[in-house]
């Protein structure tokens, strides 16, 4: 059993846009016998390559979504994930790499190492996954493979290393001089699926020792005995793939393969690579929170017979119907049976299990720990995890940030109504910060989110993969209000109206809660109001927790104590007492001077050092601060804490601040007090609109 | 806030010659590994931050995280110690007042320190009073590193304060009394104070005072716990 999880590759291929990756990947899955022909990205027979299966990456010609595909090579099983391209949808990067044991970084042999090649190889960088490199489109005019390795070396710091070299560049590309078995390649065959194994050309034979030897000097650091062997001039292939391996696993190495996918050179060898060089699942750690311990940390054990453990890191709707895409990290899966979401603990049966190809599927018996495996029909959330019900582990923190911006949306026609209605659920459900509600004053739909370009990306999504036509409002910030002083109130509520009355008096006092939460504290002694009523009387101050009287934004919790109070035998109700703490509230509110707080974020940009300057202005004028930034080699990383409300277009910024090369990741940090002028501004913007009778 | 002065560690420098470090100059803060020379180091910080003074502080060894969570933890303390009613407001006031800057992975060059104290004064105008130099080794580190840092200190107009790691199983003293590994370049520093812990308690002693004689009683206790001078 151990033998067959050593022998799963789980792999991310990520790259820049335009640097060949969906077409490698199409050759990887022709090479591996999953496809019977070859569609290319922007192809004129309209089929696209198998990869990207939303329309809107095929459109694109980039890939947004991660669709997982399964191959198999040398005796070797391989889950393909395909990770996203660009860097603004984080949730989806984020659950990609997630998953991933291994990664193939692709670059272009002309365009080389390029802004989004640096922000891609940080993110996989960030999860500690060892890769190794494939220099893609050697065949084309201003092809220097030997500038994108200098480049890995200086740009990305990697202890880069070639294991082949060209034979031949540009439209002259013919094959790759292999630097461990030292042999000349050639891919024959109408996809190049035919090897033929050649001497070295003589005028090669000088830059392939060269190479062999800095291969050997890097290697040999990994491995003693290559190092002897190598002094000995007694090396093996056996010898030179450990070491490699070795130095690659402590992510100390980046094997660097070249080729050209497009016209089909080496990519078999590329395949080799992943094989000899990237993690099995067992060679990874992988860690769970144990909810039973409050989330402390646990080690799983990459054994199909420990009890399952697996992550939700894909929802999909295919023709097929809802596909949920399953990474099992302990234990293992078969058809029939039951499984727990750990999230709510609901059980369900295991009906289908398949295993993805794009938009394929194998039916499969059962799956076992590091395999990755679709399952059907699963009502479930992405990022939920799934136990056997022995253990209450898991993948992620349960804990789900409120949402701090959101946006109206309605659709344009009938039809669109029901696609956007689709569109939305299906959204809620693979992104647990992705909200949805309906506004009770305007009747508008609302989405919320954590962030502008999260939610502009599902508005895309609802058009090109619904076909859902929306509109959409401006952005708003999720402001709240909270009070900042104690204030007492004493109020009667009282209603003669014929018939039974309504009676009911409330005292006490409001003052802010340090942890921004709501406390209902009550000391009435003597029964001066009954303990029937008091359930009624904190849901009146709950109720107008709701919306603020300063600019209608939800309050951030205060406590609230009643210490006094009056009822009547007859008249006094529920009611009566609900509508006596609400009309306590009001009266209080204003003289607990309530302030508007704003939603502060914190953002962390990640550059190359020599914009340091440009990044650290941008934060600042945009009221924020600038808590460290932190020098690793030739990238720096600037953590700060900016208002939400200024970060409305800062990737736009950002990118032609840094000509691209840098990343921002934003994610709510806490609310605080908005300056004078702001507040003002809005008050008056909720007064307006109160006249208007909106609002 | 005042009360800081009360129990800081540089408490000690009233028994010196000019009561302070003083801008342009540099000082060390000696002690062997665990006896709590990051904590000290630390409330050295806090000495300027309770001042009002604005502090970057340069960590070669941890990361900015770790750094904000001393700072925290350290604060923390204070507000039981001091009986500080505005912690919120004084937590944020010292964060907003407190930069760091770290360099990981043999990031750090002198050259590049001076850039990046250049783009703080120049783009986002914070000017620091003084430098916290956290983490490095002065066993590899030559003259010219501290040379820099002297030119650091004139150029900026700061006081620059580093921790030193010194050895049980190395006694060598120069002749003016400064223990090893500060003992090869004493010359570059004004003020050079050591945590030593005895059987009576810590101890933060002084072993150089700029250019004047330093005496036997130059030395304060310093509680145990919290690394604050001993009222």
């Amino acid at each position: 059993m151990a033998e067959d999880i050593q022998k799963i590759r789980n792999i991310g291929i990520s790259a820049h846009i335009d640097s060949g990756k969906t077409t490698l990947t199409e050759r990887i899955l022709y090479y591996t016998k999953r496809i019977l022909a070859v569609h290319e990205v922007r192809g004129k027979d309209g089929v696209g390559a198998t990869m990207d299966s939303m329309e809107l990456e095929k459109e694109r010609g980039i890939t947004i979504s991660s669709a997982a595909t399964y191959c198999e090579w040398n005796n070797h099983r391989i889950n393909i994930i395909d990770t996203p391209g660009h860097v603004d949808f984080t949730i989806e990067v984020e659950r990609a790499l997630r998953v991933l044991d291994g990664s193939i970084l692709v670059l272009c042999a002309v365009g080389g190492v390029q802004s989004q090649t640096i922000t891609v190889d940080r993110q996989v960088n960030r999860y500690r996954v060892p890769r190794i490199a494939f220099i893609n489109k050697c065949d084309r005019a201003g092809a220097n493979p030997q500038r994108v390795l200098d480049q890995l070396r200086s740009k990305l710091n990697h202890n880069a290393v070639l294991m082949q070299i060209p034979i031949g560049l540009e439209g002259k590309l013919s094959g790759v001089v292999d630097l461990v078995s030292m042999k000349a390649l050639h891919f024959a065959g109408p996809y190049g699926e035919n090897l033929t194994v050649d001497d070295i050309p003589d005028h090669l034979l000088d830059e392939a020792l060269t190479a062999r030897e800095h291969l050997l000097d890097v290697a040999s650091m990994f491995s003693d005995e290559l190092m002897e062997a190598a002094i000995e001039d007694n090396v093996s292939e056996e010898m030179i793939h450990s070491a490699l391996r070795r130095g690659t696993l402590r992510r100390e190495i980046t094997p660097v393969f070249l080729g050209s996918a497009y016209k089909n050179i080496g990519v078999q060898l590329l395949l080799n690579g992943v094989t000899m060089y990237l993690p099995s699942p067992m060679e990874v750690e992988n860690k769970a929170k144990d909810l039973n311990q409050g989330e402390k940390e646990v080690i799983l054990s990459t054994d199909p017979l420990s009890p399952l453990v697996a992550l939700v890191f894909k929802l999909e709707v295919t023709p097929f119907g809802q596909l949920t895409y399953l990474r099992i990290y302990q234990g293992s899966i078969k058809k029939g049976d039951e499984i727990v979401n750990t999230r709510d603990g609901k059980r369900i049966k295991v009906g289908r299990l398949a295993r993805m190809h794009a938009d394929k599927m194998e039916d499969i018996p059962d799956a076992g720990a590091g395999d990755i495996v679709a399952l059907f029909g699963v009502d479930c959330f992405s990022g939920d995890t799934f136990t056997d019900g022995s253990l209450k582990y898991t993948m992620t923190s349960i804990f789900v940030p409120e949402p701090v911006i959101s946006l109206s949306v309605s659709p344009k026609d009938n039809k669109s109504e029901i696609k956007m209605a689709k569109a939305i659920n299906r959204f809620v459900k693979e992104d647990p910060t992705f909200r949805s509600y309906v506004d009770n004053e305007s009747g508008e739909k609302i989405v919320s989110g954590m962030g502008e370009l999260q939610l502009d990306i599902y508005i895309e999504r609802m058009k090109r993969e619904f076909g859902a036509e929306v509109e959409t409002g401006v952005p708003q910030v999720s402001y709240r209000e909270a009070i900042s002083a104690r204030a007492e109130f004493d109020y009667i509520h009282k209603k003669q109206t014929g018939g039974a009355g309504q009676y009911g008096r409330v005292a006490g006092y409001m003052e802010p809660s340090e942890d921004g939460t709501y406390e209902f504290i009550n000391k009435i002694k003597g029964g001066v109001i009954p303990s029937d009523y008091i359930p009624a009387v904190d849901k009146g101050f709950r109720s107008c927790l709701k919306k603020g009287r300063l600019i209608g934004f939800p309050i951030l919790g205060m406590r609230i104590v009643i210490n006094d109070g009056q009822y009547h035998s007859v008249d006094s109700s529920e009611l009566a007492f609900t509508q006596a703490a609400r009309g306590a509230f009001n009266k209080a509110y204003l003289k607990a001077k309530p302030v508007v707080l704003e939603p502060i974020m914190k953002v962390s940009v990640e550059c190359p050092s020599e914009y340091i300057g440009n990044v650290m202005s941008s934060i600042n004028q945009r009221r924020g601060f600038i808590i460290s930034s932190t020098e690793d080699g030739v990238f720096t990383a600037v953590d700060s804490e900016v208002p939400l409300a200024e970060m409305f277009g800062y990737a736009t910024v950002l990118r032609s601040l840094t000509q691209g090369k840098a990343e921002f990741t934003m994610e709510f940090s806490r609310y605080s007090k908005v300056p004078e002028s702001k507040a003002e501004e809005l008050k008056k913007r909720f007064a307006d609109t109160v006249k208007g009778g909106g609002r | 806030m005042d009360n800081f002065t009360e129990v800081s560690p540089l408490k000690l420098l009233e028994m010196s010659s000019r009561k302070e470090l003083g801008r342009g100059k540099l000082g060390v803060l000696m002690a062997r590994a665990g006896v709590g020379k990051t904590a000290c180091l630390i409330n050295i910080a806090f000495d300027k931050l309770f001042r009002g003074e604005k502090l970057v502080h340069i960590s070669l060894e941890d990361t900015p995280e770790k750094v904000t969570s001393y700072y925290h933890i350290i604060f923390s303390d204070l507000v039981k110690e001091l009986d500080i009613q505005d912690e919120t407001e004084s937590r944020m006031l010292f964060d907003r007042n407190r930069m760091i800057l770290g360099y990981i992975n043999n990031s750090f060059e002198i050259k590049r320190l001076k850039e990046n104290l250049r783009t703080l004064v120049d783009k986002i105008e914070f000017l620091p009073d003084a430098l916290i130099v956290d983490g490095i080794d002065f066993e590899k580190v030559g003259r010219d590193t501290f040379e820099g840092f002297i030119e650091i200190a004139a150029d900026f107009n700061v006081e620059i304060w580093f921790s030193a790691l010194s050895h049980r199983h190395i006694n060598d003293v120069n002749e003016r009394g400064i223990p090893y590994p500060c003992s090869r370049m004493d010359d570059l520093f004004g003020i050079i104070i050591q945590l030593q812990p005895t059987p009576e308690g810590i101890f933060l002693r002084l072993l150089k005072d700029h250019d004047s004689p330093v005496t036997e009683a130059a030395c304060i206790k310093l509680d145990p716990n919290t690394f604050l001078a001993s009222v």
